[in-house]
């Protein structure tokens, strides 16, 4: 029993933190109506960010989130506005632009090269720092310390990002655009900066998600691939472009890969995750929070 | 596989083809070299099939680099005395890494070239066709490494395998763990298995497997996990509570580093934990994990700090011309020059079945060759080496910051070095 439990707040811990390593997907979907191939690649792009400013500042990990946050939000904001945005005006009479979505995995292939190019194969961990490898042992139970923190953070930004799409004026100026690109440029909405601006969004939380796994995972070239898949299975479970589902399709991804492995190998739970996410699409395409119509 | 069987129909026109190849270069060489015939031969033709272009051509140049090293050295001290301090002369020939070139090298090196010993071929797909050409022809074929058990399992008579193969990898990490709980005297009963699931882990644990069967261990984890997992605490968590002893692992990199750090964090209990080689050999595993990769045992072919003599001077000569460490394939190879030195000093003969005769007869203990880890190079009847055996490190620091100590067998423990066991 106690096994139990000390499984399922692991689940939960790491669960949030696949939540928040997919939030930034589901934010750019649900506005740009375009499947980000390259999300994983932003991942790797902010690890690399937060490994080096913690690096090279000895700063506490999460200080790092004052230079990533800012830095990630200009990289999205422009690699929306200079390699996306000329292939939407492109496409402009088609509802969800299929090229975009092979652009996207020619900025995957392009960034993840560029990185093995300039860092080269290693794997790189933080050095010691006051998270690295800290665990809270309550008699039997053992809670790691980063991903509690992780798993705060997660949620804090989650719902801080639903506060701002709500609650401000760009936030509705956004949530417009995904749910009439003309009717909201009719109303005097610029889409394209707003495309701009969900893009960086997207990725600055997607850095908020990297400086939360640098202080107990490892940071090398293609580290983006690991979190893509799973962040994909996350969100078309939680219902793509929800928020709250990100986080909670995350935490039944880690519930399932952390209790699991107690009654079968860690071979099956893979297996198992893809199944859900197979049940998911044939049950409820929309995904378990996904409405049918866009949000 | 299927150019592996040849049929027999094919084989024979395969050999009516050599024949009148072979006739037809008879002929010419007879109509080019009018000389007179040199009074007895001087050299010693060893003909080498390796991988000099291709995917595998940098541990191809490595071996041939080794080779050549081997043969100035023998040469430089007088050949082969009991046949007039003949000299040897080496015969390169490259495989590309492919069985059919290996197979068409192989027959112009015995039939052109008149080699009286051949050598190779590293890749094992290119080294299996390749012997039974050899075998054909009756010429004697070193094998200093290609780890597939089958190449000395086919019944030949002219096959010798230096290295270690295979399966002697799982055995030896079982027979370091019997020597050192009778030199430490602490028992070790529950072993728990855990492994990439591919094709590597999952060859690797089915011997694990039948080996602890075998001497009466427990196995209390069987656990086989995929190399892309993001979070591999809940594989943690089944070794801590599994209150295993020794952890056996085969790992690929990045998840070999995961678990490393993870085992650390929930501060898992274990007397030892045995790696095999892959994810904790690799140059980057120790400065990603630091201090957690502290005791950690891990299999390996060779290592620099091998505590035989001449070991630490071959390296250093070896580092000087070529501007890197021996491997240990390279070493596989320069001694698998020696071997072939010493079987001709006692042949005394250019003959190839009085060389063949020799090299099954060989039992090299001493000599500059002898660097690796084990102490003697006998052939048991399949053409295997019975002694090779790879090595065991230990992670440790002494001074020097985390580095690869070797502590096993123990006549190749480095110096004054005491591993730690049981991990503290």
């Amino acid at each position: 029993m106690i096994y139990l439990i000390e499984d399922t707040i692991n689940g939960i811990l790491m669960g949030s933190i696949y939540g928040l390593t997919a939030l930034g997907l589901t934010i750019i979907f649900g506005v740009l109506k375009v499947v980000n191939f390259a999300h994983g690649t932003l991942l790797m792009v902010s690890m690399y960010a937060a490994y080096w400013t913690v690096t090279l500042s000895g700063f506490h990990p999460y200080l790092a989130l004052i230079i990533v946050v800012p830095v990630m939000y200009v990289f999205g904001y422009y690699l929306q506005d200079i390699v996306i945005k000329p292939i939407f005006k492109a496409e402009k009479n088609v509802r969800e632009p299929s090229t975009v979505i092979i652009v996207t995995t020619g900025v995957w292939y392009v960034l993840d090269n560029l990185t093995l190019m300039i860092f080269g194969p290693q794997y790189r961990s933080l050095p010691d720092n006051s998270l690295q490898g800290k665990m809270i042992e309550l008699g039997d139970i053992f809670i790691s310390v980063p991903k509690l923190w992780g798993a705060v953070t997660a949620v804090a930004t989650a719902y801080a990002v639903y506060y701002f799409f709500q609650k401000t004026r760009t936030g509705r100026a956004i949530r417009a655009c995904s749910l009439d690109r003309d009717a909201a440029s009719l109303s005097g909405i610029n889409q394209y900066k707003i495309y701009n601006m969900a893009f960086g969004l997207g990725t600055a939380v997607t850095g908020i998600a990297a400086v939360t796994l640098v202080p107990f995972y490892n940071t090398f070239p293609s580290v983006g691939v690991l979190f893509d898949i799973k962040g994909f299975i996350i969100v078309v479970l939680g219902g793509l472009g929800s928020i709250p589902g990100a986080i909670i399709g995350g935490i039944i991804v880690g519930v399932i890969e952390s209790v699991g492995p107690q009654f079968m190998t860690a071979t099956w739970t893979e297996a198992i995750v893809y199944g859900l996410f197979l049940l998911v699409l044939f049950v409820k395409p929309s995904g378990l929070f996904g409405v049918k119509y866009d949000w | 596989m299927h150019y592996f069987n040849i049929h027999k129909e094919e084989e024979m026109k395969f050999n009516r083809f050599w024949t009148v190849t072979a006739a037809a270069g008879l002929l010419i060489s007879g109509l080019i070299f009018t000389g007179p015939a040199t009074a007895g031969e001087t050299t010693i033709k060893i003909g080498n099939i390796i991988p000099l272009s291709g995917p595998s051509a940098s541990v191809g140049q490595q071996g041939k680099n080794a080779r050549e090293m081997a043969v100035e050295e023998i040469n430089a001290a007088g050949g082969i005395k009991s046949l007039g301090g003949a000299k040897l002369e080496m015969l390169y020939a490259d495989s590309e890494s492919k069985p059919e070139k290996g197979v068409s090298e192989a027959e112009r090196l015995i039939n052109t070239e008149k080699v009286n010993v051949l050598t190779g071929c590293w890749n094992s797909a290119v080294t299996y066709p390749t012997t039974a050409v050899a075998e054909r022809y009756g010429v004697p074929f070193i094998v200093p490494v290609s780890v597939s058990d089958k190449i000395t399992e086919q019944g030949f008579k002219n096959v010798f395998r230096i290295a270690a193969k295979d399966s002697w990898w799982t055995r030896d990490q079982f027979a370091f763990l019997k020597d050192m709980q009778a030199e430490y005297n602490t028992p070790v009963k529950k072993l728990a298995f855990v492994y990439e699931n591919g094709d590597w882990g999952k060859g690797m644990a089915g011997q694990w497997k039948k080996l602890a069967a075998e001497n009466g261990y427990e196995v209390v984890l069987d656990e086989p996990y995929p190399s892309t997992a993001t979070d591999l605490s809940p594989v943690v968590q089944k070794i801590r509570r599994s209150r295993a002893e020794v952890l056996l692992l085969v790992s690929n990199a990045a998840d070999a580093i995961l678990l490393t750090n993870t085992l650390a964090e929930y501060k898992v209990r274990l007397k030892a934990i045995v790696a095999t080689g892959g994810g904790h050999a690799d140059p980057f595993f120790i400065k990603a994990v630091g201090k957690n990769a502290q005791y950690l045992f891990d299999i390996v072919e060779w290592e620099t700090d091998i505590n035989k003599p001449g070991a630490k001077e071959t390296n250093e000569k070896y580092n000087a011309r070529y501007g890197y460490n021996l491997t240990g394939e390279a070493v596989d190879a320069y001694v698998s020059m020696y071997v072939i030195k010493d079987a001709l000093e006692r042949a005394a003969s250019f003959d190839k079945e009085a060389i063949r005769k020799a090299l099954a007869e060989t039992n090299l203990t001493s000599g500059p060759g002898m660097i690796v880890g084990y102490d003697a190079v006998q052939f048991d009847s399949s053409g295997q080496n019975s002694h090779a055996s790879p090595v065991i490190v230990q992670i440790n620091d002494v001074g020097n910051g985390l580095e690869r100590i070797t502590v096993w067998p123990k006549s190749a423990r480095r110096a004054g070095y005491t591993p730690v066991f049981p991990k503290p």
